[in-house]
């Protein structure tokens, strides 16, 4: 049920991100499927993010002037590293969220604009603006979507952190001064 | 049961990974080898794809903010009528003048037995989507092959030159603008004929400005002057506008100079374009193999 939810949210996200630069220029700035991809892969189901990752790229690659496929290889590099670690590290809250979509999207533009460079087809305008403002306006808008996804799918994050981490023995602390007497 | 299936996906991971990669990376190497010429099979069907979603959105959006336009624009409607009533005289007068004009120019072109040239449809196209990465400035199109529209055809306001056609679906087009790095026009200052001042007109990434290139240091241009194609790139037909020159860097007898234009055309308040149906003229053999060879005398 939770990979139909996100399926449904990773099509909206790339309809989105058709169309929305044309009601409004600034809206360019939000890399929608790249919220959801970064979703996908804290959910630690891997397979899904990558498969998202390189779905939502071309997705938006096909519509775009730049290369076909570049955003579909920053896209799965960045579904990889963000499941790998959160394999390892806990980051089901979401304050921990913020900074890894925050470095996610730095990520994905460095990687897409590198590729672009590398081969012969840089893109138009100041990179460090451009990066700049995509990071501002992708931080805030997936930190409002995490919100909202999580509210509404899953299970809670306490429950998830128990499934993940096994709990500790706990044992009943000796009061020292009950002891010395 | 449940752990070693997890552990096999986590083991199945990178492979999968790499596997994504370099599929990306090949599709990429291949799109950057023919960008100017190839028609991708995945953008074809992607833009058909987007269009009903597109579509929809820009007509209902649109229809809002020309609404709200409409009511704005009531207070100076009647000031703009008498103006405009003025210069549809004005208009009038010179076109008269054009059509005698345009007959003598036949009558002559009949007289030194040269084929017609130059001649083209407009088709009218609604930009009904942007680039949807903030890297690059492409636009989508409601034109398609259905329509007659083809790789390569060149797009144009009536400030002047757009861009050309890059990715052709059978509904919808993607439009590359001239502003973008790489492009290229051919281009003279001023009227052909008039001035010897030939170059070439690239993108600077930038979307106010244009430099054009490759004009010798030696003839004088001026700034403000108007710069037209010449309809040797084979992608435009000549005598379209493409913009005005705004800065001259200027060069000596060895070196050329570097002039920056501004674009003729308002390229960020687009919303209708036309697309020239234009096909340049079939160049003959010993031109393609050596563009600058005489024509051999019979």
């Amino acid at each position: 049920m939770e990979g139909v939810r996100l399926t449904v949210a990773l099509i909206v996200a790339v309809v989105l991100q058709w169309t929305l630069r044309n009601v409004f220029e600034p809206f360019a700035y939000i890399d929608f499927p790249l919220i959801i991809v970064v979703f996908a892969a804290l959910q630690r189901n891997s397979i899904r993010a990558i498969v998202f990752g390189t779905l939502s790229g071309i997705a938006v690659d096909a519509l775009s002037g730049g290369l076909l496929g570049a955003n579909g290889f920053s896209k799965t590099l960045i579904a990889y590293l963000v499941s790998e670690m959160a394999r390892r590290v806990y980051l089901d809250n979401l304050l921990l969220r913020i900074p890894v979509i925050a470095g996610a999207c730095l990520l994905d533009d460095l990687v897409y604009y590198g590729l672009h460079w590398l081969l012969g087809q840089p893109p138009v305008g100041d990179a460090l603006v451009t990066m700049s403002y995509s990071l501002i306006g992708t931080t805030i808008v997936g930190t409002l979507v995490y919100l909202i996804l999580q509210n509404l799918s899953g299970p809670r994050p306490k429950q998830r952190r128990r499934e993940m981490f096994s709990s500790r023995r706990q044992t009943r602390r000796r009061n020292p001064i009950r002891l010395n007497r | 049961m449940a752990e070693r299936s997890q552990k096999d996906v986590w083991r199945m991971t990178p492979w999968l990974v790499i596997a994504l990669l370099l599929f990306n990376f090949v599709l990429m190497a291949f799109d950057a080898r023919e960008i100017s010429s190839g028609q991708r099979v995945i953008r074809a069907w992607t833009q058909t794809a987007a269009d009903f979603v597109q579509s929809p959105v820009t007509t209902i959006t649109s229809s809002i903010s020309n609404y709200f336009i409409s009511i704005s624009s009531l207070r100076s409607a009647q000031d703009e009528n008498s103006l405009l009533a003025q210069r549809v005289r004005e208009l009038e007068v010179q076109l008269q003048q054009k059509q005698d004009l345009a007959a003598e120019n036949s009558r002559l072109l009949s007289l030194l037995d040269l084929k017609e040239r130059g001649r083209y449809k407009v088709l009218t196209a609604r930009i009904i989507g942007r680039d949807p990465s903030v890297w690059f400035d492409s636009s989508i199109v409601n034109r398609g092959s259905l329509d007659g529209v083809t790789l390569n055809m060149p797009v144009v306001t009536e400030g002047g030159v757009v861009g050309r056609v890059s990715a052709v679906s059978p509904l919808t087009s993607q439009v590359d603008l001239l502003t973008r790095k790489g492009s290229g026009i051919g281009a003279v200052v001023g009227q052909i004929g008039e001035s010897g001042a030939l170059g070439v007109v690239a993108g600077t990434g930038d979307k106010e400005l244009l430099e054009m290139k490759y004009v010798s240091g030696n003839i004088d241009v001026q700034v403000g002057q108007e710069i037209f194609t010449t309809g040797q790139d084979d992608i435009y037909p000549a005598g379209l506008k493409v913009g005005e020159i705004v800065e001259i860097v200027s060069g000596s007898a060895t070196t050329p100079h570097k002039i920056r234009v501004r674009p003729a055309a308002g390229l960020n308040a687009m919303q209708e374009v036309g697309i020239l149906l234009y096909s340049p003229p079939e160049r003959l053999e010993y031109e393609r193999t050596l563009p600058n060879a005489v024509r051999p005398k019979n």
